[in-house]
């Protein structure tokens, strides 16, 4: 049951007829022809339980990006429907309107159509389907709400991917394809071809030149198939809030660049999400697929309010790897947290792989360690003081220990990841 | 992206549930609060239905206590007298005529507008603990303007025939007779009338006025007692119509003050537009109270910024007034800065630091030194000096 605004309309009407006949009785009546009136509308509306729904969603959006969540209602009852349709999603689908006005025949069919545009990542599940019809007079009408499922997976927004293309360029120059040629460490074999004028004479191959006419260059390109295990944190430091988004979704956009990048580059990428036990995996995927899982995987990722347990970590890279890899570890460097857990067993890390350790630093500390008005922002600047000292000085005993370490902020963390990937790779260090 | 997976949900028609199965499920929800309003309903309706409501005014014809007077009002009226009790002078104005009876009891709330009422009024005055008012009313009776104190049992010892009825009464107080025609009874034991008696009736402007000076004949506690009962209801009941006046303090005068009441001055139709209006508030809260289905909720993430901790450290140093700490990581940070950009090692040795920031600030060592390595500071003022002349030096450090 439920009245529209027609029905106020002819509650007021009655005014009127109350002024020119002035009685208790007139009101009475008037009540009366109201519900009476709103009661045969309810009775001649179309039954909102005789409509079927059906849901067609996109299984997956980015990010901040719009999708769609169409029903498809057809009348199935003998009644013209008209009728108010809420399609409800949670709040941070951000769905724009999602009441719809549908007029269908008998037996016909209509399509709305609710945008959403979401700004939570994981799984989002529709709501409730809400339809109330109204009566031929649209006084009033029947209403029920319906349970038509419904998911939408949200992935990560991958904002750095922006800086993709600068990255490959410079893997390129890396590579053998691109007209500058640089032979380092970290370089094999690729082929012979002809020299052209501006190749390096050093890379001329005299015993080939010595067989053919023509002067032959070597190429180089980086090596290739090399593994790189990117581990997430997903611990309670991840759950800290830096700027407006959470540690561990400026994590998520770097290992997106990072997986993004490696993959373009030829090595394989896996991923372990961990706080105290797996909370998500993506393993032995090649090609286009990485991505598409990767993104899958990261979705559903939210903070643990635990402690993360460092030992487990490194039961699962020795489980995962058997030869030397690039192990990736993007976490919190919070001292307190690191000298407890990760200090201790990164030396079993390190003796085996290639450890880069990627943390996310706090804008809001370095504002405070430069502000000076009065005697609270000094020693809040003190604390910042103290803080970044800390930091570095745990960040210093990381590296002792043979660790990368990063220390970024939430936007430069993913380009200098994969800088940082880039420079090992070009040393020759995975 | 390109074009996306749309995933196709199974066609739903309607929620499984009748008519029947909904209303039944509705009986099943509503049942409990029907029947706790119910059970309220009656409670309520009992508790109000058995007695009219009584007070405990002192002599009010609706007050059951010793000192009320319902025991009297209730014999006068199965006796068929038309008993109205009120408390405002307007309502006596309209009540009290000619051939009626006027109980005033106690005048501590009568002002000169309502003596004016009752001197106008052709009915008959009872004046019952109002020496005062019987003064005003009559000119001959007077108070003797001794207090009441306890009633005692006092005999008629006059000519008047409801005395002479009573024979004895239990009362208290004096009244004196002024004039001619008055007559007073019931003196205290052991004196003659002359000397006051607690009961006097004259005649005045054709009407009689009869005074009583202790309301204890009136009262359920006394009425029963020697010949209370026969003074009270000869008095009382002289008349068909017998108004019982009791002056209350909200009472504001006859016909004066401050109009009638705002329901008598505007148009009958009011109240019937304001009914309609009634009609078309429900209707509107109707349409807006019923949502289009229910709200929808979702777990929201943890909102604790990364700053939090920084912040309650620099707290816990202004708390515990730990300069010689907040100092000591102000000269730290600068000292590590220049050190790093003057391309020092961490592990560098406090003197090689200060001879290069010396040199590259263009410093006195000890002046450097004393920043950075000097005594803590002891107030805020200090503190603050400290972290500027840091500043200051970190600043030279960086233009060379």
């Amino acid at each position: 049951m439920a009245v529209t605004w027609r029905a106020v309309v002819l509650a007021a009407l009655g005014l009127p007829v109350v002024l020119v006949v002035p009685a208790v009785g007139t009101v009475l009546l008037w009540t009366l022809l109201v519900v009476v009136v709103c009661a045969v509308d309810v009775a001649l509306a179309a039954s909102p339980r005789q409509v079927a729904i059906r849901r067609e969603v996109p299984a997956s959006v980015r990010l901040t990006e719009p999708a769609t969540s169409t029903l498809t209602l057809t009348n199935r009852g003998g009644r013209l429907l008209r009728a108010l349709v809420r399609d409800a999603w949670p709040p941070s689908t951000g769905a724009q309107s999602d009441r719809h006005r549908v007029l269908v025949r008998p037996g016909d069919g209509a399509r709305v159509r609710t945008v959403l545009v979401p700004t939570r990542r994981g799984d989002a599940l529709a709501d409730l389907v809400t339809i109330r019809t109204f009566g031929p007079l649209r006084l009033a009408g029947r209403q029920a709400s319906l349970t038509v499922p419904g998911r939408l997976r949200v992935l990560p927004e991958f904002a750095s991917r922006r800086h993709l293309p600068s990255r490959l360029a410079r893997l390129r120059e890396l590579d053998g394809r691109a007209s500058v040629q640089v032979r380092g460490p970290g370089t094999e074999f690729d082929s012979l071809r002809e020299y052209v004028i501006g190749d390096d004479v050093r890379a001329i191959d005299w015993r080939a030149t010595a067989r053919r006419s023509d002067v032959v260059v070597r190429t180089w390109r980086p090596e290739r198939d090399r593994r790189v295990l990117i581990v997430l944190d997903s611990g309670r430091t991840s759950a800290v809030r830096v700027l407006d988004a959470p540690r561990l979704d400026a994590s998520i956009e770097a290992a997106l660049l990072l997986a993004a990048l490696a993959t373009k580059a030829g090595d394989r990428v896996e991923l372990v999400v961990y706080d105290r036990r797996v909370r998500g995996r993506v393993a032995s995927t090649t090609g286009a697929r990485v991505m598409a899982s990767f993104a899958d995987t990261l979705a559903l990722v939210e903070p643990e309010l635990v402690e993360t347990d460092w030992p487990g970590v490194v039961a699962q890279v020795r489980q995962r790897l058997s030869q030397r890899a690039l192990v990736v570890l993007l976490t919190a460097l919070d001292p307190s947290a690191v000298e407890q857990g990760l200090l201790g067993v990164v030396g079993q890390l390190t003796e085996r792989h290639q450890v880069v350790l990627a943390s996310v630093s706090d804008p809001e500390v370095d504002a405070l360690r430069t502000a000076r008005d009065g005697a609270t922002a000094v020693f809040d600047a003190a604390a910042a003081e103290r803080v970044g000292l800390e930091r570095a000085a745990v960040a210093v005993r990381l590296r002792q220990r043979g660790a990368e370490v990063l220390d970024s902020l939430p936007d430069d963390l993913a380009p200098a990841l994969a800088d940082t990937y880039i420079a090992l790779k070009a040393a020759g260090r995975l | 992206m390109s074009t996306p997976v749309v995933t196709v949900h199974e066609t739903v028609v309607g929620d499984g549930t009748t008519t029947r199965s909904r209303s039944a499920r509705r009986w099943r929800r509503a049942r409990l609060p029907l029947a706790l309003l119910a059970l309220l309903l009656t409670a309520g309706i009992l508790t109000a239905l058995p007695e009219p409501q009584t007070s405990t005014l002192t002599l009010a014809p609706d007050n059951p206590a010793d000192l009320g007077g319902r025991a009297a009002a209730q014999i006068l009226g199965r006796q068929g007298v038309d008993v109205r009790y009120v408390r405002t002078i307007a309502d006596v104005e309209e009540l009290a005529g000619p051939g009626s009876t006027l109980l005033v009891v106690g005048d501590y709330l009568l002002g000169d507008e309502q003596i004016d009422v009752l001197d106008e009024t052709e009915a008959d005055l009872v004046l019952v603990d109002a020496e005062w008012a019987v003064g005003l009313l009559t000119p001959s009776l007077t108070s003797s303007g001794g207090f009441t104190d306890t009633p005692e049992v006092r005999s008629a010892q006059c000519e008047d025939p409801d005395a002479v009825a009573a024979g004895t009464i239990t009362a208290s107080g004096g009244l004196l007779s002024t004039g001619p025609g008055a007559v007073v009874c019931f003196p205290a034991p052991g004196a003659s009338t002359d000397q006051g008696g607690a009961y006097g009736v004259a005649e005045s402007d054709g009407r009689r006025v009869v005074a009583v000076a202790d309301l204890a004949p009136f009262t359920n506690q006394y009425l029963a007692d020697e010949g209370n009962a026969a003074l009270v209801l000869r008095t009382l009941g002289r008349h068909e119509r017998l108004v019982w006046y009791i002056p209350s303090l909200d009472d504001v005068g006859a016909g004066g003050g401050s109009g009638p009441a705002p329901g008598q001055v505007l148009p009958p139709v009011v109240q019937v537009v304001a009914l309609q209006l009634l009609l078309v508030v429900v209707v509107i809260a109707v349409w807006r109270g019923r949502r289009l289905g229910r709200l929808v909720t979702e777990r929201l993430p943890v909102v604790v910024r990364a700053g939090e901790t920084t912040r309650g450290r620099g707290r816990l140093y202004r708390r515990g007034r730990s300069y010689g700490h907040a100092a000591a990581a102000l000269r730290a940070g600068t000292a590590a800065r220049s050190a790093a950009r003057l391309g020092l090692p961490r592990s560098a040795p406090a003197p090689l630091v200060i001879d290069a920031i010396s040199r590259a600030a263009g410093r006195r060592p000890t002046d450097v030194e004393t920043l950075l390595y000097g005594p803590p500071p002891t107030d805020d003022r200090g503190l603050a000096q400290l972290a500027r002349d840091l500043d200051h030096l970190e600043s030279e450090v960086h233009r060379t």
